[in-house]
């Protein structure tokens, strides 16, 4: 009875094979084609400044937690040194684009929000380093903010530099540049160290309550964390840094025209300092550019010539005006966010121990915009 | 032997194709082939994408991992998967700690919620309450301040005789550790040492086998447990005579702001370890409570029929049926510590989970991380699973 059963529905049961057969085929041609249309996007032929602007929103991946970096006010408002940075970009985007903040305050999934197209720019205290930029799929623009990684001990612990440190306890941010420096240095130094490792808050609390002798971090954020606390006096920042931490603004691999705008609004911020244009006096300059430089700069014509637009079609020539006249210059940016936390002490009679990176060059420090021509 | 009757069927020349079974059964069948076909191509075309291998595993890690215990790994020269097991070892060292803790609270408290003295009873069903009603995170970070911020400071550490010290660096209490015999012996003397030791163990376990083969016999009670113990610890006592004791005992001290010596139990592992003991222990409590509550009243009316105390009861009569219909309830318990501890990320413990994310963090390969991650958990999983049914198979043995 059941040879008979088959017999009567062979037929059918072959012409369903037939078809599935034809279904999986075009399926797999289907997939075929996207996965490769997939791969022309993550491999970053795509073109961020054009897709912010048609989707009419600039996502900025900012950190949450860091007091005047990027911290998130119980208001819900995010502000900080970085976050001016986003809204430097956004005005240089021009009108009819928004700025979303995304909290990219989980350092070890950062970079995956970049590559996942979850945000368009991450501007949130990231060091660059050799194996970030060939590694992990992202590209750096010009450093914002030049730190180190620096320790922050009990002012009664009679540490006064890392030789002290050997078999200490040491509370070190997970997931950063900071834990390898911490190895790398404790091996040169031939010194043993016990690491408590966490996040940024649990690292700050643990040391505040004595379960670590040292707390690392950049320094920078060392300073921004402890000059909040209502008992910053118990606790001292070492003047001793063990690295370089240049932090930057990061975009996807393989987007230059991405990257370029970027770049040029930090150079832009950077030069405006240097040529004394500020939030106040840019549309004054702007309407009457004491010179070429300026007008250049701006983006607007010099008695009367022409406008030089240097090639920044995409954005037009004035986004740098515009960056400006939402954030002020480089010098304004630090002052209302970083401010005296971290001292800029822009100038060539400063002490050695004080910190002058991120003045303009003429004044000791290190921050050199590139020539806008 | 009857003819069935033969099924009448429709004839399949007149049925449309699309409602004729055989096509219905090969077409849903291959619909769901082509998906799960389309799902696989798309995955295999991603992880092409992302140079998915697991090589980035083997490279040195370049950090260093806290909380190390018998172990002494430095990270710069070891390769991130030796530091990944580091992990392992911290996660798999909270978990067997907390189930055991959280086993002895349960049995505990699900006891004294059934007693009949109000304090006690209400006391156990207060706890239960709390514990189960709170979420585990919050009670971890909880557990962790109340370390951090209640104890003292290394400076002001609280000192018990030079025996034990308490500050929030943690809890130094002397352990004991390998060393020479009474006759200055070499280091294989230990060997002989636990050699004598299991050999005294299986002594004590052969007499108390015997006793209650007796006990079962004639119904006199023979008292087999504290005849085992009394013979393990007559032959400690001769070991101890001819041997002497190749353990001696480590006395914590205090260098500069660190233990050293002794044993260490750091705050961040106690605070994990407290939050799954007291979470767990409420729930365990709760199947132990409901396992003896669902034998019925007879079984108690005939343990006090025959004359047996209350201990004698509930360890006689009540707790091995009621083990019965617990342990397949606590094994699920002991699945969710396993996959709790991971809640180790609240507080500074270096368990795998972190561990891991220091990885990723580095050498991304976030998905093969992840991979790796689950795999991990899976396994200590099973491993429970198995442990737990073996007991299972052992308390069920007899019909009843």
């Amino acid at each position: 009875m059941h040879r008979s059963l088959l017999r009567k529905y062979g037929s059918s049961w072959r012409t369903g094979a037939i078809v599935t057969l034809v279904a999986i085929l075009g399926a797999l041609a289907l997939v075929a084609c996207t996965s490769s249309d997939e791969q022309d996007s993550a491999a970053g032929r795509g073109n961020t400044v054009q897709a912010v602007k048609d989707s009419g929103v600039l996502k900025c991946g900012v950190k949450q937690t860091q007091p005047l970096f990027g911290f998130r006010e119980p208001d819900g408002t995010v502000s900080g040194f970085d976050v001016e940075f986003c809204k430097a970009i956004q005005a240089a985007l021009g009108d009819g684009v928004g700025l979303e903040l995304v909290d990219a305050s989980d350092a070890s999934t950062r970079f995956e929000l970049l590559n996942d197209g979850e945000i368009d720019v991450l501007i949130r205290t990231t060091t660059i380093t050799a194996s970030r930029d060939r590694e992990l799929g992202v590209d750096f623009a010009q450093t914002t903010f030049y730190t180190g990684q620096g320790f922050a001990v009990h002012a009664d612990s009679g540490i006064n530099a890392t030789s002290d440190m050997g078999g200490r306890t040491i509370c070190v941010q997970s997931g950063t540049t900071t834990e390898q420096n911490l190895a790398d240095h404790f091996t040169d130094l031939g010194l043993d160290f016990t690491p408590l490792g966490g996040g940024d808050q649990e690292t700050q609390d643990a040391f505040v309550a004595g379960r670590c002798d040292v707390w690392t971090a950049d320094q920078s954020n060392l300073a921004s964390r402890i000059g909040v606390l209502d008992n910053a006096s118990d606790f001292v920042i070492l003047g001793e840094l063990i690295s370089k931490e240049p932090l930057a603004p990061g975009v996807r691999d393989y987007d230059s025209e991405w990257k370029d705008v970027v770049n040029w609004v930090v150079h832009g911020l950077i030069a405006a300092e240097e040529l004394g244009i500020t939030r106040a006096n840019v549309a004054s300059m702007a309407a009457n550019p004491p010179n070429t430089t300026v007008a250049r700069l701006l983006g607007v014509s010099f008695e009367g010539g022409e406008v030089s637009t240097l090639g920044f079609d995409s954005v037009n020539a004035q986004f740098i005006q515009r960056a400006i006249a939402a954030v002020g210059n480089y010098g304004e940016i630090y002052a209302n966010t970083v401010g005296d936390a971290v001292p800029r002490a822009c100038s060539l009679n400063a002490l050695a121990s004080e910190d002058k990176s991120n003045c303009p060059p003429g004044t000791g420090g290190i921050q050199y915009a590139l020539p806008y021509r | 032997m009857s003819q069935q009757p033969a099924p009448q069927l429709p004839d399949p020349a007149r049925t449309p194709l699309f409602y004729q079974r055989g096509f219905r059964s090969v077409l849903t069948q291959g619909i769901y082939v082509a998906l799960t076909a389309i799902v696989l191509a798309y995955v295999i075309a991603s992880l092409d994408l992302r140079e998915f291998g697991f090589g980035f595993l083997s490279e040195p890690a370049g950090f260093k991992v806290g909380n190390q215990w018998l172990v002494d790994v430095d990270g710069v020269t070891n390769s991130r998967i030796t530091m990944y097991l580091v992990g392992v070892w911290s996660t798999l060292r909270a978990v067997l700690v907390a189930i055991l803790l959280a086993t002895l609270v349960g049995v505990v408290v699900g006891v004294a919620r059934l007693s009949s003295n109000w304090l006690v009873a209400r006391m156990a069903m207060l706890f239960v309450e709390v514990f189960r009603n709170t979420p585990l995170l919050v009670q971890i970070v909880i557990w962790y301040a109340i370390l951090l911020v209640g104890a003292p400071v290394i400076q002001n550490v609280l000192n018990v005789g030079d025996f034990l010290f308490l500050s929030n660096r943690g809890i130094a209490i002397p352990w004991p550790v390998p060393s020479d015999g009474l006759w200055g012996a070499p280091d294989w003397f230990v060997g002989i040492w636990v050699l004598a030791l299991i050999a005294v163990g299986a002594v004590a376990m052969r007499v108390r086998a015997k006793r209650q083969e007796h006990e079962r016999e004639t119904g006199r009670i023979l008292f087999a447990n504290r005849w085992a113990m009394g013979v393990f610890a007559a032959g400690a006592l001769i070991s101890f005579l001819i041997l002497g004791v190749p353990v001696s005992i480590d006395r914590p001290v205090i260098e500069g702001t660190s233990y050293a010596e002794g044993m260490l139990v750091q705050p961040e592992f106690a605070a994990l370890v407290l939050g799954l003991t007291m979470y767990t222990g409420a729930f365990i409590a709760e199947i132990v409570r409901g396992s003896i509550q669902a034998l019925p009243k007879g079984q108690t009316e005939a343990a006090n029929a025959i004359g047996l105390t209350g201990y004698q009861r509930l360890t006689l009569v009540i707790l091995p049926q009621a083990l019965r219909q617990m342990i397949p309830s606590v094994t699920n318990q002991f699945l969710n510590v396993n996959k709790n501890s991971s809640l180790a990320y609240a507080v500074l413990f270096d368990d795998l989970f972190r561990v891991a994310t220091i990885v990723q963090n580095k050498a991304g390969h976030a998905l093969e991380m992840f991979f790796v991650i689950i795999i991990t958990y899976m396994v200590i999983s099973f491993a429970i699973s198995a442990v737990m049914n073996v007991l299972n198979a052992r308390v069920t043995a007899h019909r009843i």
